[in-house]
């Protein structure tokens, strides 16, 4: 049963969803060190199901996994690659911390790392398409300590090397949108690494027959944007809501005219944006006249994961229904 | 000529530490016992740098959840808003939002001088403070303030809190990262000079301006080697290539040079490396005195890398002391 995306203002997730209770308890029991795999798979299985239904119910036509089995977007990649051992509580935020990976070796892909939660997702997607996402490599850096190499560069090419194997692996499972996460990209807007980053990018993706995206978010994206526009990719992926649109103006100045996946939804507040509010925030890029409603893709600024459940679906529920409302607007 | 280190900033918080402010935000410690273990984490980091002999040392700073939180919240007419990425870090602030002009209810500083000063000696306590620059820009506005106003306002409060520590023999250091970020012109700098004045001149025989991060343009370092600050911290490390060009075009004159030669944000084993002696060697013939430091501050790598990091900037310090002939301080006054 294949879904048909809407040609116009499709919706989508930028990946994450809040972790559901049985995905909780899996999470427990891993560090706990007390299940067993099936166990494991079955509580992970259920979790998933459930981003996927709350997904379906607010009517989002590009899904995702939810990301539920990922205790964190580069500890998890970090844990299951050759070369990274385990890293201590760094902080985050506040009281908040990730055990930031350490690179002690080569990098090497193993073996499938996402395929088996996409090939679950996609098992209750009712034909939507989900989206293949993982970290990209100048983020699996970036958010990494490094004790190997010693050089970005050398460090950046050989994780793209290796992820490319894994999106490899979800494109032979059958997916038909790959998303890189790059956060990082947006903190050190130089030309200099924006190149690396080129480069990296045509490793993973060259040749490929699938819709091509990268996700950046939270920083001065406006620096970094004359540096990407010539990135082998189909899509940006871009936060817009939580910096009030800033963005735009520089999308005109510099031409900009690929596919904008564009962010309505602020995931750092609790706030829901009301389905008015989002109508209006679409109709700021259209009145740019630099898009048409083809290459736009509604979606939050980024991740759900840190908001409640409820106000998650809600708040997706919403964008779904603005962009509705867009397509018979334009 | 001496040579003496400092670590620049605050320290990662150990198991200790983030149990006690995790149990503290859950309301099961009372405050009393919130003090009595901090004090336990505090002291060892104090301790650990006066083992390494270095003359002044920081408190640690582990309930302070970013550079301006401690003060907004003693502050009225001043929230926090939604989080966002500090420089280019995997770590968050939350951005203070000025609604009025900001009235300070109780110092930062103070306190913890008197709680920590005995803990401290034979070394001295360092006090940081964020600088105004980097205050006014990287929060929101949503006052009738003018930014000048702000700026002055901020300016005000952080002067307040140096004369309250006066009589302390404290070191004072004020944080202006921001200043490094290579895209700032001249101009958006120059203004804040004399707000940078107006706190050095309180202290001018210890007060630092720290930048860090990146490396400054030419053009908005030469503001800086115009304020009064006897110390100018610079980050080496970070982007080394250019700050050792910056500091070769421009040395540090009138000022004495603090070199982040230790790398904060990153755990690998750092080396003195020729390229760094020679720069050392260049700058110690301009200057009385040579102070060594971190690149930044230590809490965005784990508890036990910033205990090393402590060790080498010491190793660093001896090296150079030997190396270069300096005389190695370890008593601030």
């Amino acid at each position: 049963m294949e879904y048909q995306v809407p040609r116009k203002f499709p919706t989508t997730v930028v990946g994450s969803y809040p972790k559901l209770e049985p995905a909780k308890q899996a999470l427990r029991k891993i560090r706990k060190k007390q299940a067993t795999p099936d166990e494991l798979r079955d509580l992970f299985v259920e979790a998933i199901r459930g981003v996927v239904e709350d997904h379906l119910w607010a009517g989002v036509d590009i899904i995702s996994d939810g990301e539920q089995t990922r205790e964190d977007m580069v500890v998890y990649f970090a844990e299951r690659m050759n070369g990274y051992m385990p890293g201590k509580w760094t902080r985050i935020f506040d009281n908040v911390y990730f055990r930031k990976p350490i690179i002690y070796g080569k990098v090497e892909w193993p073996e499938p790392l996402t395929v088996e939660d996409w090939k679950i997702a996609s098992s209750f997607a009712e034909g939507r398409p989900v989206k293949g996402i993982l970290t990209g490599p100048y983020t699996m850096l970036e958010w990494s300590f490094d004790l190997y190499y010693g050089d970005r560069r050398e460090a950046i090419i050989d994780l793209a090397k290796e992820l490319r194997k894994e999106i490899e692996a979800l494109v032979n499972a059958g997916a038909k949108y790959i998303q890189i996460d790059e956060p990082a990209l947006s903190t050190r807007p130089w030309k200099e690494e924006a190149d690396i980053v080129k480069e990296a990018l045509k490793i993973m993706l060259d040749g490929l027959d699938v819709k091509k995206i990268v996700h950046i978010c939270f920083g001065k994206i406006e620096y970094i944007l004359p540096y990407i526009l010539e990135f082998p990719v189909d899509q940006f992926d871009l936060e817009f809501k939580n910096s009030n649109f800033r963005l735009l103006p520089y999308l005109k100045e510099y031409g900009y005219d690929k596919e904008l996946g564009y962010g309505v939804i602020d995931v750092h507040t609790t706030q829901i944006e009301s389905v008015d509010e989002i109508v209006e925030d679409i109709e700021k890029i259209m009145k740019l006249g630099i898009l048409s409603p083809e290459k736009i893709y509604i979606d939050p600024d980024c991740g759900l994961k840190r908001l409640p459940r409820d106000i998650a679906r809600q708040k997706l529920k919403n964008m779904v229904e603005a962009a509705k409302i867009a397509r018979e607007k334009w | 000529m001496t040579v003496w280190g400092m670590v620049l900033g605050a320290y990662p918080r150990s198991r200790l530490a983030r149990y006690t402010l995790r149990d503290r935000e859950r309301g099961t410690l009372d405050f009393s016992q919130y003090t009595s273990r901090l004090l336990i984490v505090h002291s060892e980091i104090i301790g650990v740098q006066k083992a390494h002999g270095l003359p002044i040392v920081v408190d640690g700073m582990v309930d302070w959840h970013d550079i301006f939180r401690p003060f907004i919240m003693r502050w009225k007419n001043v929230s926090v808003n939604g989080l966002l990425r500090y420089f280019d870090n995997n770590f968050f602030y939350r951005i203070p939002v000025f609604t009025g002009e900001p009235d300070p209810l109780e110092p930062v500083w103070l306190p913890r001088i008197r709680q920590f000063k005995d803990l401290a000696e034979p070394s001295s306590l360092k006090i940081v403070l964020p600088g105004p620059f980097t205050f006014v820009n990287l929060s929101q506005n949503v006052s009738d303030l003018s930014k000048t106003e702000l700026a002055e306002a901020i300016t005000s409060i952080l002067k307040s809190e140096i004369e309250l520590v006066k009589e302390e023999n404290v070191f004072i250091q004020v944080d202006e990262p921001l200043v490094g970020d290579r895209r700032l012109s001249k101009e958006e700098v120059e203004e804040y000079l004399d707000y940078w004045n107006e706190i050095a001149s309180l202290s001018s025989e210890n007060s630092a301006i720290a930048i860090y991060f990146d490396v400054p343009q030419k053009e908005v370092f030469d503001v800086v080697l115009e304020s009064k600050f006897k110390y100018i911290s610079v980050d080496v490390i970070d982007s080394k290539r250019r700050a050792i060009e910056l500091l070769e075009k421009t040395g540090l004159p009138g000022h004495v040079p603090v070199l982040g030669i230790v790398d904060a944000r990153r755990i690998h084993e750092d080396k003195l490396d020729d390229e760094l002696l020679t720069m050392i060697k260049k700058l110690s013939k301009e200057s009385q005195e040579i102070v060594l430091t971190t690149t930044t501050w230590l809490d965005l790598i784990p508890y036990t890398y910033a205990l090393k990091k402590t060790k080498i900037l010491s190793k660093f310090v001896d090296i150079v002391s030997e190396k270069l002939g300096l005389e190695k301080r370890i008593l601030w006054r």
